[in-house]
């Protein structure tokens, strides 16, 4: 038997020794760096206990990213599910070419974000793009609408091409949870004489929403982590209408010389996400057992 | 099932706005990338291109690094992904069958990788990969990756090993065959699609990954495509033509990769993870 723990240790040793290298020590330096005043990457700092913590709670740029997040990360949950939601149902039906719409359905994911930014940007662009000569000729809008110059239509453009990007991964994720549920429970309802939408009501919506939760928990931190996207299209602007979290702290680090302060925001950031993830999971876990 | 004419038409036309919505933009570019400036840009863009040029692609694996970028991109995609598989398989199979003590614990927070934002790893990574010489190598790259990817990988290949059939796993150690070699024979040819899959993440997450390779590589002929392409974007002022060719051809390996093995990791998404 001891050999068999000598064989576990090689087994596992390697997958742990990367993840504690590049992804354990780096966060306990970043909460150590958030105790300290470094201002340039590796440039010594001295210790100046919570006092970045009392300058990032007071600051009015923090509470508007976080709010920010929040909308974010809150729209994306919206209309990712209502996207994902409407594909995953119809790729559980039976039509022909159903198996290659699951297979390229994914195809949004599996480009580049620094081509799914020019791609859209093109798009959404005043000169040469689709969306404004299209939108002028249905009569939604008489000139050409500047869709990154404005706050509230730079975040909605941002959210939609996050949806675009990440809708599709979800559906099949929420495709695997169709799966599960037994084909012979439809075939009794059926039998019973209940209609589509009482076999949607009464079993694919209860049977499904496990799934749900479950996604809806990684959605969130999958969603309130996007930065890319962001930061190429819009880098936090226009006025900072779409500065995140992520992004701020990316702008502290890289572009302010403020190393230890994004770091405080990115300590921040990760008690909130921690705090979601065991509350969200515990609460799931309560569900399941009061199945 | 069955289902009548009113639900096909509904059925049908759902299916067509989200084959509109994928399709249609990549339609756009790719079909873009072969016009003509003055088409590009027309102030009512065509659907179907009126002019054929390949004048783009031309300037574009002629007179930029481009070529260069696509062959960096490869070698630290192609390395990411078979480190992570290598790595993963003997980690998701003692996670599943070996016992030692702390595997639930140390499982739950391998997952919580996810949790943090990247960018939180992003700045004391730097300064350790300064302290290392990795600045500006693609070792750093890869190095990343593999880590971005390993999470996922475990989890996936676990959940595959539980669907291995207990009585195939018992054959094999009644055989005498050490745990090893079992694993080599029996069980890994078992769960290829399962390791399709993690290839294909592996990839996919090297291929696009840009935010680490931005702060991490320096010199200009050590660029991915994400973070090369992104400095053609602000190199000239913006020249559709010669952008539309790049997104093109920075699509088209990921197209050709899931084009080959595209339904394993489909299917391992959709089949294999039900744990």
């Amino acid at each position: 038997m001891q050999n068999s723990r000598l064989l576990s240790i090689s087994f596992v040793a390697p997958a742990l020794l990367i993840l504690a290298a590049i992804l354990g020590w780096p966060l306990i330096s970043a909460i150590l760096l958030s105790l300290q005043d470094v201002r340039v990457v590796g440039s010594e700092g001295s210790w100046i206990g919570f006092a970045n913590y009392e300058k990032i709670l007071a600051s009015p740029v923090f509470w508007k990213g976080a709010g920010l997040s929040l909308a974010w990360v809150v729209a994306n949950a919206v209309v990712q599910t209502a996207l994902a939601l409407t594909a995953a149902l119809v790729l559980n039906q039976n039509f022909p070419g159903v198996n290659v719409a699951k297979t390229w359905i994914i195809l949004t994911w599996i480009v580049p974000t620094v081509v799914v930014v020019m791609i859209w940007r093109w798009l959404f662009s005043t000169s040469g793009g689709i969306i404004n000569p299209l939108m002028m000729q249905i009569g939604l809008v008489d000139r050409p609408v500047g869709f990154f110059s404005t706050p509230w239509t730079a975040m909605a453009t941002l959210i939609f091409i996050n949806s675009w990007r990440w809708f599709p991964f979800i559906a099949l994720m929420m495709l695997a949870g169709l799966n599960r549920i037994p084909a012979d429970l439809y075939e009794a309802a059926r039998i019973d004489g209940a209609g589509a939408w009482k076999r949607f009501t009464r079993i694919t919506w209860p049977l499904l929403t496990p799934t749900l939760g479950v996604l809806a928990v990684i959605g969130t931190l999958l969603s309130f982590n996007v930065f890319d996207i962001i930061w190429l299209l819009t880098s936090g602007g226009p006025a900072g209408g779409t500065r995140t979290l992520p992004v701020l702290i990316y702008e502290l680090a890289f572009k302010g010389y403020r190393l230890s302060e994004a770091a405080t925001v990115a300590v921040l950031a990760s008690l909130i996400l921690m705090a979601f993830a065991v509350v969200a999971t515990k609460s799931l876990a309560r569900e399941g057992d009061a199945r | 099932m069955r289902r009548g004419p009113v639900w096909n038409v509904v059925l049908a036309l759902i299916v067509l706005f989200f084959v509109a919505l994928i399709l249609l933009p990549f339609w756009w570019v790719i079909s873009g990338s072969f016009k003509i400036p003055q088409e590009i840009i027309a102030r009512i863009p065509t659907m179907i291109p009126h002019s054929f040029s390949l004048q783009h692609y031309e300037k574009l694996l002629s007179g930029s690094d481009y070529p260069v970028y696509l062959v960096n991109s490869l070698v630290v995609a192609v390395l990411s992904t078979a480190i992570t598989v290598v790595v993963a398989i003997p980690a998701a199979f003692a996670f599943f069958r070996l016992s030692f003590p702390g595997r639930e614990t140390l499982y739950r927070i391998i997952l919580l990788a996810y949790a943090f934002p990247s960018i939180v790893v992003l700045i004391p990574l730097f300064g350790m990969f300064a302290k290392l010489g990795l600045i500006d190598t693609q070792a750093a790259l890869v190095i990343v990756n593999v880590t971005f990817a390993l999470p996922f990988a475990i989890w996936m290949l676990r959940s595959f090993f539980g669907s291995i059939p207990k009585e195939i796993e018992e054959a094999a150690i009644m055989d005498g065959a050490p745990v090893a070699t079992m694993l080599r024979r029996i069980m890994i040819p078992l769960i290829a699609p399962g390791i399709a899959s993690v290839a294909i993440f592996a990839f996919i997450t090297s291929w696009t990954e840009y935010v680490f390779a931005s702060v991490v590589i320096l010199s200009d002929a050590k660029r991915t495509v994400p973070v090369g392409f992104s400095g053609i974007i602000g190199q000239y002022q913006i020249d559709w033509g010669l952008l539309l060719a790049g997104a093109s051809l920075a699509v088209l390996p990921v197209i050709i990769l899931f084009a080959l093995i595209g339904r394993w990791f489909v299917s391992g998404l959709t089949e294999g993870a039900v744990k």
